[in-house]
């Protein structure tokens, strides 16, 4: 592990571009506060908690998935990739590095989750250390399909429509927004596929807004692992 | 040291892009030229562990490039020839990064990328966004993070492409400077003769020269190069031009024939490539 480079590239592609490309940043709160305002309007209010929990959920795996996009075009145009490959950085350190870069343009929307969150009154400690680990599991599954595309394409040119209906597909459609039991338990599972789902279902469970649903707990697990593993071998490193 | 025995690439379709090279390489400063396609880049690449080759082996200083891809990761630094620079970083953070990752501390790095930064002239412009610079002030960006690496082996592919006159000798010299063992492409014939004590020659996959330069030219000794614009059917057509190797003896009668009479370069290694033309 090469912590130092992983720190580093966090903090000069992360935290000291969001001022020199402010643009990610509302791209990143887009969705989840457009989808929180419907909410708010259709149920009158009814649903916002939900919406505030979901919105946890979604910034942090649209940001990650909407990162396939970079990841292809420093693979593809800057030859990242190739001028990392001999130096000690790892694949799994090139794609934390990243991943964690990009995290960073996802704090001003877990800021003001929070702020919602406390202002209606949703948070207890355990809750919040739970949905800590939840969101980190699905950084790092998200994150994974991310590599996992950028590293399969071509052409950049491509991977802009994956990665954006992806992002949509993967995040709007699972239960971040309604309560997982609007819908039946078939298409549940279905929806599952996406790790967004199980990471959504514990979400709303832990603060009790929904029943728990014990089976998506290693669900998530099964599916971050099973994705970082993917990705990890994915990542040409050495090309063929 | 790199030695490579019968090292082989293929890609899809069967294309061969490197046809059983073996060489040896001993001196600090190594040469590798080559018309466009001729798979200069594919060799490195696969030296570097950035490609897998199709078949044969390579060790660089004793180290096996598939075996011990650890190792050569370490030692080995390789500056792609189509690497571009993050534009929204600075020149100054991505020298840093890439010493980081090399293994340096964060003042080290530092104290090295800002030593070579100056080096190559880039003082000014080390904390402006990379996008800001011009595309020969990018490449000389990557020559300060090769300079500043201390590695064991140096690729470069490609480093003087699209630099100004003054641009160019600061990276020579920088590569002068590089203290390991240096491998790099080249399309300039006057660099790789001056800068380089040993000169690899490909075409289509296969290393058809290798040697100093001066050994190199030694065929051409006591010749001259003649060239004229009229057709003719007993000369090298090169786009427009036609040209024969001439003895030193001959050059007045050439000259009164409405030739022009040029000195031999490494270019002519290339043009005589096809038919050697003795009269
Ligand atoms: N990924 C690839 N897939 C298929 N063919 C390739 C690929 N990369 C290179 N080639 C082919 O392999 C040959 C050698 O390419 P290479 O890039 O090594 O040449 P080069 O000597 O570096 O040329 P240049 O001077 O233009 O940089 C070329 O014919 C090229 O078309
Ligand atoms: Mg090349």
């Amino acid at each position: 592990m090469n912590l130092k480079y992983v720190g580093l590239m966090a903090w000069y592609y992360g935290l000291k571009a969001i001022p020199r490309g402010p643009s990610y940043i509302i791209a990143a709160l887009m969705t989840p506060l457009s989808l929180l305002f419907i909410v708010f309007i259709i149920t009158k209010g009814e649903l916002v908690k939900f919406a505030i929990v979901g919105g946890f959920v979604i910034t942090v795996a649209s940001v990650a998935l909407s990162s396939a996009g970079d990841a292809a075009f420093m693979r593809l145009q800057l030859r990242m990739q190739d001028l990392y490959v001999p130096t000690r950085v790892s694949p799994s350190d090139y794609m934390l590095a990243l991943t964690l870069s990009y995290l960073m343009f996802s704090i001003p929307g877990i800021a003001l989750y929070s702020i919602l969150g406390v202002i209606f009154h949703i948070f207890n400690i355990i809750a919040i250390f739970v949905l800590i680990a939840v969101l980190v599991l699905l950084v790092i599954a998200t994150s994974s399909i991310s590599f996992i595309i950028s590293g399969m394409i071509k052409h950049v040119r491509n991977v802009w429509g994956i990665a954006a209906i992806l992002s949509v597909a993967m995040t709007v459609l699972p239960p971040t927004f309604y309560p997982y039991n609007y819908i039946p338990r078939y298409a549940l599972y279905v929806l599952s596929i996406s790790p967004v789902t199980p990471a959504a279902v514990i979400a709303q469970s832990i603060f009790h807004l929904s029943p728990m649903l014990l089976l998506e707990v290693p669900v998530l697990i099964l599916e971050t692992v099973v994705l970082f593993v993917l990705a990890r071998f994915l990542t040409r490193w050495r090309e063929n | 040291m790199i030695i490579t025995e019968k090292l082989t690439k293929k890609y899809s379709g069967n294309f061969i892009a490197l046809n059983s090279i073996d060489i040896k390489t001993s001196k600090r400063i190594t040469s590798i030229i080559g018309r466009n396609g001729a798979g200069k880049t594919t060799f490195i690449r696969i030296l570097s562990t950035q490609l897998a080759p199709t078949s044969g082996s390579a060790s660089i200083n004793g180290f096996d490039i598939l075996k011990n891809t650890r190792e050569i990761r370490r030692s080995v630094v390789s500056i792609p020839q189509e690497a571009s620079l993050i534009g929204i970083m600075t020149a100054y953070e991505q020298v840093k990064l890439y010493l980081v990752a090399r293994g340096f501390s964060f003042k080290e790095a530092g104290d090295q990328a800002n030593k070579a930064l100056d080096e190559l002239d880039l003082r000014e412009f080390k904390n402006s966004p990379a996008d800001t610079l011009s595309g020969g002030m990018k490449r000389k960006v990557f020559v300060a993070m090769a300079l500043a690496s201390n590695a064991d082996v140096v690729f470069l592919d490609e480093p003087t492409t699209g630099l100004d006159p003054i641009s160019r000798l600061e990276v020579w010299s920088a590569i002068g400077r590089i203290g390991s063992e240096v491998i790099l492409t080249t399309h300039y014939m006057e660099e790789a003769q001056q800068l380089s004590e040993d000169l690899i020659l490909m075409d289509h996959g296969n290393v058809i020269e290798h040697g100093k330069p001066t050994e190199l030219l030694r065929k051409f000794d006591g010749m001259l190069r003649a060239e004229t614009h009229e057709e003719r059917n007993d000369c090298i057509k090169v786009g427009g031009t036609f040209i024969r190797y001439i003895k030193r003896d001959d050059a007045e009668k050439y000259i009164s024939r409405g030739f022009t009479i040029k000195q031999i370069t490494l270019d002519d290694l290339f043009i005589s490539m096809g038919v050697f033309l003795e009269s």
